[in-house]
């Protein structure tokens, strides 16, 4: 049904059983919010290995559909009230701002070539980025502003429980979506897109639909993001939350959903020990340039990333023992 | 009247800068297939290379030559170990380049710091003319100079030389100028270390008219030049120039008049070219 | 003597397997027709040997040195030239700048030449600064030959040049090939049988990427069955 192994599928459940008692079982604060951080940002790679694993498009406007996510439930909740209503609203609200937003953008540029799409999704983003500064009023600009939670989620243990959750419910959803027809005409758009056009797809259809489901769950992730730290400000929209979905994807491995995952835990751990050096030594401030060139390498190099090196040579061996038994 | 002439001034100004950036990005886009994602990387080192040379050195002139030779430098480095191992992949050149982006800003703190660096004029093109009571700021003009002259330097080399007449004719046909014994590579490094020349000019240039230089600025200024080769068209050097002037101006006159919008304005314009035109204004290639 | 020879030759784009197994000589001063019918491999026989679609399989020898893998421009260096079926013209640039992109040394020898070509083709000289895409369908079939002739090229690829033209203009290009056959080796592309034959001295038919039959264009003219079987004429 989800196009797993036997062996992946044990694998996965015991991670995912030792993640959710793992809270009950170790007291570390430090390690609970950053784990949390890590499913958020699963999440939000996920949805970018989507697109650019599952459906061949590269996107540079990631940033954009965190932010609206992350924007939308601070503004509800500071405007209103932290409760659950308004964080259904909020949510609901989201859904429907990515989802229109990701919609249009889409049906504007899908159809042309792929330098297009990355060029307009990065000036969209900045677009972004400068509407939040400006518009003041609602936003509070550059400086952002805090907000009050539902009591629901004030609870670190419980946010960390609630984000497990979805994030395990969305990396289910999104195979089963790739499992489907729909998700296997969209892998076969990054196949070959001239030969699926060919054989009477509407190729622009299926990908704007692969965009739409992946800006909404970019949004969600946003969401996640700023409740997370009762805080928002402008660098949701920034270039570095999309460069963090590329890393993220690339480095675990693109095409591969679980290799999103791992690629946020190591980047989100890295980021957390490198950050904690650096207030020793200075260079590691600049952690980001090692991630960068392990990113140009792995482009270069490992296509694939992490996850799919290793399936690969999993494949190789496989394929010996198979041609030696033959 | 003041305001006027000084708006427009200002706009071509800017939209010369940007020029410098978008000329580059659209002769590599219209010979190569690449779209370069790190030119503002480009541009970035130019500005800070070129004003710590003219800041140990005294002379604006020799931070311009210097700007312009680690332009080159970057430039020829770059296609060699990023462009070249993934030609033919668009999807792989997209990630790499920005990945070289990534590193070439972060670089630019290693070296210089985290902070803003400020930058003025040199003395000579300090302040400003006043003309029938319009008060003329001397260093937009040299701007606007400059790149009027680069303009026509790299026209005439296209127009009247053999590497412009093989460059030209490669942007239409890759191909057939191979296929006619020419060696496109070499082809290909000589218009991506101009382009990345020309790109880090625009940097250095920058430094003066803005005050100030940050790590960002290639980021901010690479989104403008990708708007105006759109608008443009891709691999069209004519379009470059007219599409930047025309950006620069509306930027100016906007930020002016409607400063929340001059970015919108933009960006709707690159819009309605995608819509209705997406070859861009001049462009030969869709 | 022969001129060029493939052997066994493979190649795939992407990943379909065009070509599966071409092996043809030709001849010094020859026409060598390769025929058959539309999507055989014809064409991409041709990119073959100039390197455009390099073979994963087999040997391209000219003038005895093996060429397959080099890079195109290598392969074009060494004197061999190609008209593509499209034409490959510079449609922004002028018929003068055309040539001059082709043009290696501007010398002596090569105004002579330039003389030459610009004689055989009266028409190029008349438009001389006019910009290729403007150019008529045969005008522009002209300029790709000249183009490919104005370098002292021992051998020319030339793909389908009546595709397309008048029965007049065929005419034109006839005559033209058969002055060029003084001073090079021509490999022929053509699917019409009536040109093919009036100057082809040799012929291969390639059929679903494989070289089938060959001969003298003289057995062909004859052998209707075969005609019939391979190129569906008769």
């Amino acid at each position: 049904m989800l196009g797993l192994t036997k062996t992946r599928s044990y694998l996965y459940l015991l991670t995912a059983l030792f993640l959710l008692i793992f809270p009950f079982v170790y007291e570390s604060r430090t390690l609970l919010i950053l784990l949390t951080q890590v499913f958020i940002f699963a999440m939000f790679a996920m949805s970018y290995d989507l697109l650019l694993g599952y459906t061949g498009i590269v996107s540079f406007g990631h940033a954009m559909f965190f932010g609206i996510g992350a924007y939308t439930i601070g503004i509800f909740m500071k405007s209103f009230e932290p409760s659950i209503f308004y964080l259904i609203l909020a949510s609901i609200v989201t859904v429907l701002l990515t989802g229109i937003i990701s919609f249009f953008i889409g049906l504007l540029t899908l159809r042309l070539k792929s330098h297009f799409y990355a060029m307009l999704t990065l000036a969209f983003s900045g677009l972004f980025l400068v509407l939040a500064e400006k518009w003041r009023t609602l936003t509070y600009g550059n400086d952002g502003f805090t907000f009050r939670v539902p009591d629901l989620l004030k609870d670190r243990t419980d946010f960390y429980l609630i984000s497990l959750v979805l994030m395990l419910l969305i990396f289910l959803g999104l195979r089963r979506f790739i499992q489907s027809p729909l998700g296997r005409v969209v892998q076969a758009i990054r196949e070959n897109e001239q030969r699926t056009e060919s054989l009477g797809y509407n190729v622009l259809h299926y990908k704007i639909i692969a965009s739409v489901v992946s800006g909404v769950i970019a949004g969600i992730a946003g969401m996640l993001y700023s409740i997370s730290l009762r805080f928002v400000n402008t660098s949701v929209f920034s270039i570095d939350i999309t460069l963090d979905a590329l890393l993220m994807t690339i480095i675990g491995g693109v095409g591969t959903l679980i290799g999103a995952v791992i690629g946020s835990g190591i980047i989100e751990f890295a980021h957390h020990w490198l950050t904690e050096m650096a207030k020793t030594h200075w260079i590691f401030e600049r952690w980001i340039i090692f991630f960068g060139i392990i990113y140009i390498l792995a482009v270069m190099f490992f296509p694939q990333g992490i996850v799919g090196t290793v399936k690969n040579l999993k494949f190789k061996k496989k394929d010996r023992s198979q041609n030696t038994q033959a | 009247m003041d305001v006027f002439f000084n708006l427009t001034l200002n706009g071509l100004a800017t939209g010369m800068l940007i020029f410098l950036l978008a000329a580059g990005l659209t002769l590599i886009f219209g010979l190569m297939d690449v779209l370069n994602f790190a030119h503002g990387g480009l541009f970035a080192w130019g500005a800070y290379s070129g004003i710590w040379i003219y800041s140990s050195t005294g002379s604006f002139l020799i931070g311009m030559i210097g700007a312009v030779a680690t332009g080159f430098l970057l430039g020829w480095l770059t296609e060699k170990w990023i462009i070249k191992p993934v030609y033919g992949n668009h999807v792989q050149q997209i990630l790499i380049t920005l990945g070289l982006m990534l590193v070439l800003s972060e670089l630019l703190k290693v070296v210089w710091g985290p902070n803003q660096i400020s930058a003025s004029p040199p003395d000579v093109l300090k302040g400003s003319w006043e003309v029938a009571g319009i008060v003329i700021i001397k260093y937009r003009v040299f701007i606007i100079a400059v790149g009027l002259l680069m303009f026509f330097v790299v026209q005439y080399i296209l127009k009247n030389t053999k590497i412009g007449l093989v460059v030209r004719a490669g942007v239409m046909n890759k191909e057939m100028v191979q296929a006619l014994g020419i060696n496109i590579q070499k082809v290909f490094m000589f218009v991506f270390m101009a382009g990345a020349g020309m790109a880090a000019l625009g940097g250095i240039l920058l430094g003066p008219y803005s005050g100030v230089i940050h790590a960002e600025m290639g980021m901010e200024f690479a989104i403008l030049a990708f708007i105006v080769v759109v608008i443009g068209g891709m691999g069209s050097f004519p379009g470059s120039i007219l599409a930047a002037i025309l950006v620069g101006l509306s930027g100016s006159f906007m930020a002016y008049y409607v400063p929340d919008l001059s970015l919108a304005v933009n960006m709707l314009l690159m819009a309605v070219v995608l819509i209705f035109r997406p070859q861009g204004l001049f462009g030969l290639k869709g | 003597m022969v001129h060029l020879r493939l052997h066994q030759i493979e190649t795939y784009i992407g990943q379909y397997h065009i070509l599966q197994g071409i092996s043809f000589e030709a001849k010094k001063g020859e026409v060598t027709v390769l025929l058959g019918r539309n999507g055989a491999g014809k064409t991409t026989t041709l990119r073959t040997i100039m390197g455009l679609n390099p073979a994963s399989k087999g040997i391209v020898e000219f003038n005895g040195e093996e060429i397959q893998g080099y890079p195109t421009y290598t392969i074009a260096q060494k004197g061999i030239g190609y008209v593509p079926e499209d034409q490959g013209i510079f449609a922004q640039l002028t018929v003068e700048e055309n040539m001059k992109v082709a043009i290696k040394k501007d010398n002596a020898a090569t105004q002579e030449k330039l003389d030459y070509i610009l004689n055989l083709f009266p028409d190029l000289k008349k438009f001389w600064k006019r910009q290729g895409g403007l150019l008529s369908g045969g005008q522009k079939q002209m300029l790709s030959m000249a183009r490919s002739f104005i370098n002292d090229n021992q051998l020319l690829l030339i793909d389908e040049p009546s595709k397309g033209l008048a029965p007049i203009m065929v005419e034109k290009v006839m005559e033209s090939i058969m002055q060029m056959k003084e001073q090079t080796t021509i490999v022929l592309v053509e699917q019409n049988f009536m040109m093919a034959s009036t100057i082809g001295d040799y012929f291969y038919i390639i059929d679903d990427g494989k070289t089938v039959h060959n001969g003298t264009m003289d057995v062909l003219k004859e052998d209707e069955e075969m005609r019939r079987k391979y190129l569906g004429i008769s």
